[in-house]
């Protein structure tokens, strides 16, 4: 049974692969907090498709090599982070309706060239990753990014906690929101290409969200939320990534499902989950009720 | 008008202009310390176009500001600021402890530790608008009075003498009106300014000394009374409004 249970770590591929999962959950994670109170989280996956075009235009340059892909995919991410965030702010567009105008352009735009460039697999292959195809290159390439937005995270802590809560207030304290407010969008963008060869783009989202919904709904603190959004991102996907190796599963979906567990136990038994608001409902009800027996 | 002047904050020929349209045309005025300062006027007067010329958020077109023989702007280390709207998240997961100590931020900048005197100043603000005891409470567990005292508090920790509070009674019932008032004029005493854009003309004559009258341009600054008068209010407001017994409010 102990040999069953410990067999995958034997390979080093799926040890690669579980410390890719690792740190990316952990970056998502993070980043995940800032989107989902800034009311962001579908750029994530919006900035998945934005990416599409990157990649196509690079495969017909450049050929077929991962390098030039990312380098592709990175250009485009961060044109599309720095034209939707000034679309937002030297025009009255909402934020929600300048990342829909340019996203599903570049989707559109993404999936002709895809067409004549790549072959279904290469394209499936970018949809949805592989997580276990991963090379030491991978894992170094994502070290480095996971540990620039923990650094990042460290070194503007008090910037991007004001930006979150009230950007205005950032202004007073004379912080920059619109500078802050790129970085935070250039991280995303950061992380799903790095993601691009072991999450793919159609899933990233997921990696962004749960386990910072799931931090969300256990948590009084800034602090905390970011820490165990963190935690959960790297464990929830490191499990999720063992679990598809012993049930035979797709490895993306596998992670993925393993954070929506976490977060969705967390729905129903975190501080502020289902339960403790039934608590409060009931208790509310029974004080009401001996008051007005008391009356 | 005289440039700088001790115990005055000076709004010396302060025009500013939005797209080149001037949103506040060559106003001048010495704003005294120690006391609570209305800027009145009706929508779209310039009231917070002149609190962000004031705060350096707007380029001044024509003029200056002077607080103690310093040029203001520029400098968010002497200018606590509360703005109009909430801008705050509804339910983000923060302590009011936490909240309060961004005031800070201005002074310790983005990366210094705080210091003894920074955590006083925290506890100092918390206690001046009586919030001390909801140090540990989460900030969106709070009612409305609660919140509006806590970002008071936060105003206060940075230090500054000088505070610009956008319609902070906008949702307050009476009880809290009075008391943030009471606060409020309890730390003026020291000899700071702060500067309320107010629409209770009531709440003006009874707890502000001084009032700004602005429509666009300067209608009149000075001793409330003074400066509250059925003739000015006409200039600002316009006839109706006077007729219609507002003016007395």
């Amino acid at each position: 049974m102990a040999e069953e249970l410990f067999a995958p770590l034997t390979h080093p591929f799926v040890l690669r692969g579980l410390l890719i999962a690792w740190l990316l959950g952990v970056a998502c994670g993070v980043i995940g907090c800032f989107l989902l109170l800034r009311r962001l989280v579908l750029i994530a996956d919006s900035f998945g498709h934005a990416l599409l075009p990157g990649i196509g235009l690079a495969y017909l340059w450049l050929g077929p090599g991962h390098s030039g892909l990312y380098l592709g995919a990175a250009i485009a991410g961060l044109l599309t982070a720095l034209i939707s965030g000034l679309l937002q702010h030297v025009t009255r567009l909402p934020e929600d309706a300048a990342f829909a105008a340019l996203f599903v352009l570049c989707f559109a735009v993404g999936l002709i060239i895809l067409q004549q460039a790549m072959t279904p697999t290469d394209l499936l292959h970018y949809l949805f990753g592989d997580i276990l195809a991963s090379t030491m290159d991978d894992v170094w390439r994502t070290w480095a990014v996971a540990s620039a937005v923990v650094l990042a995270l460290c070194l503007w802590y008090r910037p991007l906690l004001l930006e979150a809560f009230d950007a205005t207030f950032l202004r007073a304290c004379g912080g920059r929101p619109l500078l802050v407010h790129l970085g935070v969008l250039f991280a995303v963008v950061a992380t799903i290409v790095t993601a691009l060869q072991a999450v793919g783009l159609v899933l990233a989202l997921g990696w962004f969200v749960l386990p910072a919904a799931a931090a969300y709904l256990c948590c009084d603190r800034w602090s905390s939320m970011l820490l165990m959004a963190g935690l959960i991102g790297g464990m929830a996907a490191s499990a999720g990534l063992l679990a598809s190796w012993w049930l035979d599963w797709p490895s993306g979906p596998c992670m993925v499902a393993a954070l929506g567990a976490v977060c969705l136990s967390c729905m129903v038994g975190g501080r502020h989950g289902l339960r403790a608001r039934w608590r409060s409902a009931r208790h509310d009800a029974d004080e009401s009720g001996t008051r007005c027996e008391r009356t | 008008m005289s440039g700088a002047h001790h115990d005055h904050l000076v709004l010396d020929d302060v025009t500013i202009c939005y797209r080149r349209r001037p949103a506040v045309h060559h106003v001048s005025c010495a704003l005294p310390c120690g006391s609570l300062v209305a800027l009145v006027g009706p929508n779209g007067a310039g009231k917070s176009t002149l609190l962000a010329g004031i705060l350096g958020w707007l380029p001044l077109t024509t003029g200056r500001i002077v607080w103690n023989g310093h040029e203001l702007r520029g400098r968010p280390q002497f200018v606590g600021w509360l703005g109009q709207r909430r801008q705050q998240h509804g339910s983000f997961p923060i302590d009011v402890a936490s909240v309060v100590a961004m005031g800070r931020y201005g002074q310790v900048g983005w990366w210094r530790g705080f210091t003894a005197d920074d955590r006083t100043a925290v506890t100092q603000a918390m206690a001046t608008m009586g919030i001390a005891h909801l140090a540990d409470r989460a900030f969106h567990e709070l009612s409305g009075g609660e919140q509006q005292r806590v970002l008071l508090a936060r105003a206060l920790a940075g230090g500054a003498e000088v505070l610009l509070l956008d319609e902070p009674l906008t949702g307050l019932d009476a009880v809290a009106v009075r008391d943030v008032l009471e606060r409020l004029q309890a730390w003026v005493r020291g000899g700071r300014l702060v500067l309320l854009v107010l629409h209770d003309l009531a709440i003006v004559r009874a707890w502000c000394p001084y009032t700004v009258l602005l429509r666009r341009e300067l209608i009149a600054a000075g001793p409330t009374a003074t400066v509250l008068t059925e003739a000015q209010l006409a200039r600002c407001y316009g006839r109706r409004f006077v007729e219609g017994g507002a003016a007395h409010g």
